[in-house]
């Protein structure tokens, strides 16, 4: 679909990495929200299923100049396949359609019972945010944890085995929040109204959520700001999801830049 | 019958061409009928909903609000239900304590209610050989007359003093209170409390000021917060408290109102993230804290109207510091850099509001006295005592005091006898319980002196770093109770199990989240039924009391254990004035500075009471604050740099057997002690630090699965967990990362995998810990190894309680 | 062989496609006249065989019929004479017992509450039937939730919100529900064995064809009406899925 994907809403993320302390609230807060599965060893890092996921970054000094941070990395909700495209690559790649760029919101949407899993897409996400299904999570002739599925929300599908399966910015929080509006007889909904989990889970407040082309909006105000950065942002890919880091080390792992390319920028404005 | 010549039998046979025919004519008229077109539809659709894939039912949005109380912070969630089905927790915004976030273990949480294979579904006891995990149901009725049964039999032939409680609630809690009430009440002198970092931060204010006034920090008023090792951002205090006004601190990027300075060994969290991370040798704190009064006393930035007015014993102290702790000479002793140190007092004594803070790590495990001592020391130079943004002084909650019991003669008789551990005695004067001689008393002795032990909200075979003592003391004890509702390793142990309701379904109150800088009381509500079979150990002690009889049952005369938290709260309605509500517009620290007495927002006992049912809670967001002149209960009246009851104490028993290596006055104040374990002694070249993050659960709660989530593949790989060492260390015994190695200390060893870290100190080797649960399920049980059962760092002078942060450890390549 | 002739007849008044036409007839001509040989038999019993099968075995095969636990007459309810109920339009004496929550979500079928709101006193009939009087011997008596069988209950896959379409939308009941509320008999409820959905989300029509919008439930359907009414933004994937 080549039309332009913006239909009035387009919500994007904006995470403060000064803010952010790694505790990871936000990881548990998605995957409780979202029936996410749990498995016995989770430490297969390739094949455990974390919408929202952690890195853990060092700058790489010596003791006692070592410094840690991290990277919370939902999906990024792409905008561009970086060649062109008008669609973010998992979706060009899509075989079933079983993952578009949602016209009314922008949110890159993934329906389980379409996809028929050949994992390409993940093959195509150059930020690892697609995990794909290798066992049935939720099992009721198999559990995984006796009585677990009794804290399943039912606002989200669980999904079955053999299928891609990412972050939604919580769209059923979208849902959610225009049921809402319209109980209330409004067709539009504040900014309040619809946040993602994550964002609203952050102990820090590290994470602001809304809409990007509403300039009143906490996140358009905040991607105006010079330490601003989205994840290999050479790729082109336009994610919707931004950082701040007032730390020249931090944003420079953002991106693979080439020796002397990185523009140092805290001590131009600090 | 012939039919053209041939018999129609031939004709009609079906032979191989008109079988096909039949086939073919079958085949043509499916073709011509909906059902191939429909089966392919729905087996399409058939496949995308298999069977086993559970559908969540639908049903009402609920929002039902409690407290959460996974740990000491008391945070206020909010659950979300479907029906009746709890499906998310979420951080309330109607809550002073955090202002809409929690840590991940609270996120969790649904995860320990619904997680059957961790649970214990009913009464049980034991059938099969200890931690074998045999075990069958039984009821109610009898596994209470079984328990009241054998106390009762003990209490008859006098043995009362081999019955041990081991209680894991809060201090001043109603259960806590419930818990040592009976144990009072039968006639046993050993109530056990798990020790925490509070314990020592109410000791070390008791012998410096007189008063145990809970852990109160006003960090939000702060302006340089000094962090000897507490992990600010690792679970320290109520994390959605603290990490919310971390946020805070860090809204503006160039100018940031706030200073954190965070001592501590390796780049944690808090140390990466603070603005200034200072690393000291663990265990020598207590040297830095005097290194920086040195510089502060030298340079005259101490607060004279404190000193010269509200202190006593200063001159002492001066002359100590003065004499033995010079950045030189700190800097020796810590590996700190001498101008780091000086740089950090003028910080420290020049800021508005400076705080130091103790408690290492998540402040679950107890602390060092001397130390938690030299940093109230500091915080009384700057004259940061009852102050804004500093340590405040509080009374304890206004609870009302349950009638005192009337023992028996069986009872008079049992709590004359001294206790197993020693604490409280002569030479432990200022210690509640300790472990270690408890568990040694048992180890020790032919037959184990304790026969029957009570273990309440706590798993002390896990949770205490004690180099695995007692749970090699609790092997020799013949009959072991435990009331937890999961399947934790003291659990294992247990004889038998009387399990509690999960925390979702319990009513049960909060007293003082830990560190909250003004008084509040929560309610944790059951937001949902009980799964099992399961009830309220305050319930059981009521009705087991009770089936003892005789003036244990009189001690208990309650129905149910509701009654027994709206008596203690009628003290709240009686003594001063609070809230129950909060709208979360002006933060309750905000509140307090303005200094503006409360008219409390309720008129009648039962309405406060309703409210506290109902919203969870009640707060008092005011404060008084100096007050220097009547606020020390210290027999000088005054903030006592030299301790007098430390003086008074060291009259009963030597400093020796008080374990203090210090003399004259020097042990009466704060001081650094070097302990036992030289450098390089022998084999044993290097020293574990055990170390706690946020998002793994190492308390009485078990990890819920989700949060294995957030380990990372070098912390823990398959069963494996790893050991950080600094590529410093590692090149030097030619390790690489990944490296298989055995950890050897003298009381124990574990099999690890070797995680290269800058930010760990060279020399060290730290182990997270939460992990090594040999109990639970297939998420916990095995999952990487245990450093408390390394544990051997000797005993802290004074208090008698364990260095846990200091063990020497020999490591072999496996 | 007479018959042989009736093709060549034919081909005489048409041109060359009526000469094929003949030659199949002529063909099949021959088939009848020696039945038996051809194994025609054979072929049309098993023609008819699996037309009988596909037509009406399997149709009847695919469901599984339950009948509702108690037996409710919607036309009795809604019946002015009888019974009163708030609501000066259809869609609000519907909305009565089918409510939408503060929430905006649809309540669907009523809870045992909302039946208790009139019949509160298990020992007090209001109405005459024997239906009422085992609904409330069953289940008002012990507080029980009636387990009802949902006609139109969408996969798990599917978010719709009825909000969206009868009040923003206002569309009304009927439009995918049909006459429903006119019954006086709850019809017997058919899921589909290999689906496990009602029929009423096919249709009762094993062809789906449908007459009329409620006849059936399936995504077409939506999107065929989405389409209709100007709302092609709607037909994106995330707004009916989840």
């Amino acid at each position: 679909m080549e039309t332009k994907q913006t239909h009035g809403h387009r919500y994007g993320m904006v995470v403060d990495l000064d803010k952010c302390t790694g505790c990871g609230t936000c990881m548990i807060a998605c995957a409780a929200e979202n029936n996410v599965t749990v498995r016995a060893d989770e430490s297969d890092k390739e094949r455990n299923i974390t919408w929202m996921q952690l890195y853990k970054i060092t700058n790489g000094k010596k003791f006692p100049d070592t410094e840690v941070s991290y990277f919370p990395r939902p999906c990024m909700h792409c905008e561009e396949d970086g060649n062109g495209g008008h669609n973010p690559s998992c979706v060009t790649v899509c075989v079933a359609t079983a993952t578009k760029v949602d016209i009314n919101s922008g949110i890159v949407s993934q329906i389980y019972t379409r996809c028929v899993g050949c994992r390409y897409c993940q093959a195509a996400c150059p930020y690892h945010a697609r995990y794909f299904n290798w066992w049935d999570g939720y099992s009721l002739i198999k559990p995984f944890a006796k009585g677990m599925e009794r804290s399943l929300s039912p606002e989200v599908s669980p999904r079955m085995r053999g299928v891609v399966e990412k972050c939604t910015f919580c769209h059923h929080r979208l849902m959610r929040a225009k049921n809402q509006a319209y109980a209330d007889d409004r067709r539009e909904i504040e900014e309040h109204e619809y946040t993602t989990a994550c964002a609203e889970a952050c102990p820090a407040q590290a994470i602001t959520f809304g809409d990007l082309n509403n300039p009143e909006h906490q996140v358009s105000k905040l991607i105006k700001s010079p330490y601003a950065f989205r994840l290999l942002e050479r790729l082109n890919t336009k994610p919707k999801v931004y950082y701040l880091s007032s730390k020249d080390w931090v944003r420079k792992m953002a991106d693979n830049y080439m020796p002397g390319e990185f523009k140092p920028i805290s001590k131009a404005v600090g | 019958m012939k039919f053209n010549g041939k018999d129609i039998t031939e004709l009609l046979a079906l032979n191989r061409r008109n079988f096909i025919t039949l086939i073919v004519g079958g085949a043509v008229g499916i073709g011509l009928s909906p059902l191939p077109w429909k089966m392919a539809d729905d087996s399409a659709i058939w496949t995308q909903n298999w069977p086993w894939v559970p559908v969540p039912p639908v049903g009402e949005f609920l929002h039902e609000k409690t407290v959460c109380t996974l740990c000491p912070g008391g945070c206020g969630i909010e659950v979300r239900k479907v029906d009746d089905r709890a499906v998310k927790i979420e951080g309330r915004t109607d809550y002073p304590v955090n202002p809409g976030g929690i840590c991940p273990l609270g996120m969790g949480g649904l995860q320990l209610l619904y997680n059957e294979q961790i649970r214990f579904t009913g009464p049980v006891k034991r059938v099969g050989p200890r931690g074998s995990g045999k075990y069958v149901n039984i009821g109610w009725d009898e596994a209470l007359s079984m328990l009241a049964g054998r106390i009762s039999g003990l209490r008859k032939v006098g043995k009362v003093d081999s019955i041990t409680v081991i209680d894991g609630n809060r201090m001043r809690s109603t259960m806590a209170v419930m818990i040592e009430r009976l144990t009072k009440a039968i006639g046993s002198p050993n109530y056990m409390r798990i020790p925490t970092s509070e314990d020592t931060f109410q000791t070390a204010g008791m012998l410096m000021q007189g008063s145990d006034s809970p852990m109160a920090y006003d960090l939000e008023n702060s302006d340089y917060i000094l962090s000897f090792g507490s992990g600010l951002l690792d679970g320290w205090g109520a994390p959605g408290r603290i990490i919310n006004a971390w946020g805070q601190w860090r809204k503006d990027r160039l100018k940031r109102a706030t200073r954190i300075i965070q001592v501590e060994s390796r780049a944690s969290n808090t140390a990466s993230k603070a603005d200034q991370w200072v690393p000291a040798r663990p265990g020598t704190e207590a040297a830095l804290a005097l290194g920086i009064a040195h510089v502060i006393i030298k340079k005259g930035l101490h607060n004279t109207e404190f000193v010269n007015t509200s202190a006593s014993g200063f001159s002492a102290f001066k002359e100590m510091v003065l004499d033995h702790y010079s950045p030189e000479k700190v800097a020796e002793i810590t590996g700190t850099d001498s101008n780091k140190i000086i740089s950090l007092a003028e910080g420290f004594a020049k800021a508005k509001a400076p705080v130091a803070v103790c408690g290492k790590g998540k402040g679950a495990l107890n602390g060092s006295l001397y130390e938690s001592m030299a940093i109230l020391a500091l915080n009384a130079l700057v004259g940061n005592i009852n102050m804004p943004g500093g340590v405040l002084v509080h009374d304890p909650l206004p609870l009302d005091k349950l009638a005192d019991i009337e023992p028996d003669a069986i009872a008079a008789d049992g709590l004359q006898r001294s206790r197993l551990d020693q604490a409280g005695s002569a030479k432990y004067p200022f210690s509640r319980s300790l472990f270690s001689n408890f568990a040694e008393a048992i180890i020790k002795a032919p037959k184990s002196p304790v026969d029957t032990l009570l273990i309440f909200s706590a798993n002390p075979a896990f949770t205490l770093p004690d180099g695995g003592e007692i749970k090699r003391a609790m092997e020799k004890v013949p009959f072991i109770v435990s009331f937890s509702p999961y399947h934790d390793e003291s659990a294992y142990m247990a004889d038998l199990v009387l399990p509690d309701h999960n925390f979702l379904e319990k009513t049960d109150d909060i007293v003082w989240p830990a560190g909250l800088q003004y008084p509040l009381y929560g309610m944790t509500r059951p937001v949902v039924e009980p799964l099992y079979d399961t009830r309220n150990s305050g319930d059981v002690i009521i009705q087991m009391a009770k089936q003892i009889g005789g003036a244990v049952g009189d001690a208990f005369p309650w129905e149910e254990y509701e009654e027994v938290l709206k008596q203690r709260a009628r003290g709240l309605f009686d003594s001063s004035a609070g809230l129950t509500g909060y709208d979360g517009a002006t933060p309750a620290w905000k509140q307090m500075k303005k200094g503006n007495g409360i008219s409390p927002d309720y008129d009648s006992f039962d309405k406060m009471w309703e409210e506290i049912k109902s919203g969870g809670l009640w707060y008092r967001p005011a404060h008084t604050y100096k007050n220097w002149g009547s606020l020390f209960k210290t027999p000088s009246g005054k903030f006592e740099f030299l301790s007098t009851k430390i003086e008074l104490a060291a009259k009963e028993a030597s400093l020796e057997e008080m374990g203090i290596s210090a003399t004259g006055d020097e042990a009466f104040m704060p001081h650094y002690e070097h302990k036992g374990h030289g450098k390089g002694e022998g084999s044993h070249s290097l020293r574990m630090v055990p170390y706690e993050m946020i998002n793994l659960a190492s308390g009485w709660a078990p990890n819920p699965p989700y949060l294995k989530k957030t380990l990372f593949d070098h912390q823990l790989l398959k069963d494996e967990s790893f050991a950080e060492i600094n590529p410093e260390t590692a090149s030097k015994l030619r390790l690489k990362q990944g490296d298989r190695v055995v950890l050897k200390s003298h009381k124990g060893e574990v099999k690890v995998r070797i995680n290269i870290f800058e930010g760990a100190m060279p020399g060290y080797v730290y182990l997270p810990l939460g992990l090594g649960h040999t109990a639970y399920d297939d998420f916990l049980n095995g999952k990487g190894v245990n450093p408390n059962h390394l544990v051997d760092g000797g005993m802290d002078p004074l208090s008698g309680q364990p260095v846990w942060w200091d063990t020497p450890v020999k490591l072999i390549r496996a | 062989m007479e018959n042989q002739e009736r093709p060549s007849l034919d081909s005489k008044k048409g041109g060359w496609i009526s000469s094929l036409i003949g030659l199949i007839l002529s063909y099949y001509a021959k088939l009848i006249s020696n039945p038996f040989r051809s194994g025609l038999v054979y072929f049309g019993a098993g023609l008819i065989g699996a037309l009988f099968v596909g037509w009406v075995l399997f149709p009847f095969a695919l469901y599984s019929r339950q009948h509702q636990p108690l037996d409710f007459s919607h036309a009795i309810h809604l019946d002015e004479d009888i019974v009163e109920i708030e609501g000066d339009t259809d869609l609000e004496r519907c909305q009565y017992c089918h409510a939408f929550r503060d929430d905006g979500t649809f309540a669907g079928i009523p809870k045992l509450e909302t039946c208790m709101e009139c019949h509160d006193d298990p020992e007090m009939a209001l109405g005459e039937t024997p239906e009422e009087e085992q609904f409330l011997k069953d289940y008002v008596a012990d507080e029980k939730e009636i387990p009802w069988l949902s006609y139109s209950r969408q996969p798990d896959c599917v978010f719709f919100s009825h909000i969206a379409h009868v009040k923003m939308g206002e569309l009304d009941c009927r439009t995918c529900h049909g006459d429903h509320a006119k019954t006086d008999k709850l019809p017997v409820y058919k899921k589909n064995w290999i689906t496990g959905y009602s029929i009423n989300i096919w249709g009762k029509n094993i062809l789906g064809i449908k007459s009329n919008s409620w006849d059936r439930m399936k995504m077409d359907d939506c999107a065929e009406c989405h389409t209709e009414k100007g709302r092609e933004e709607n037909n994106a994937c995330f707004v009916c899925h989840k």
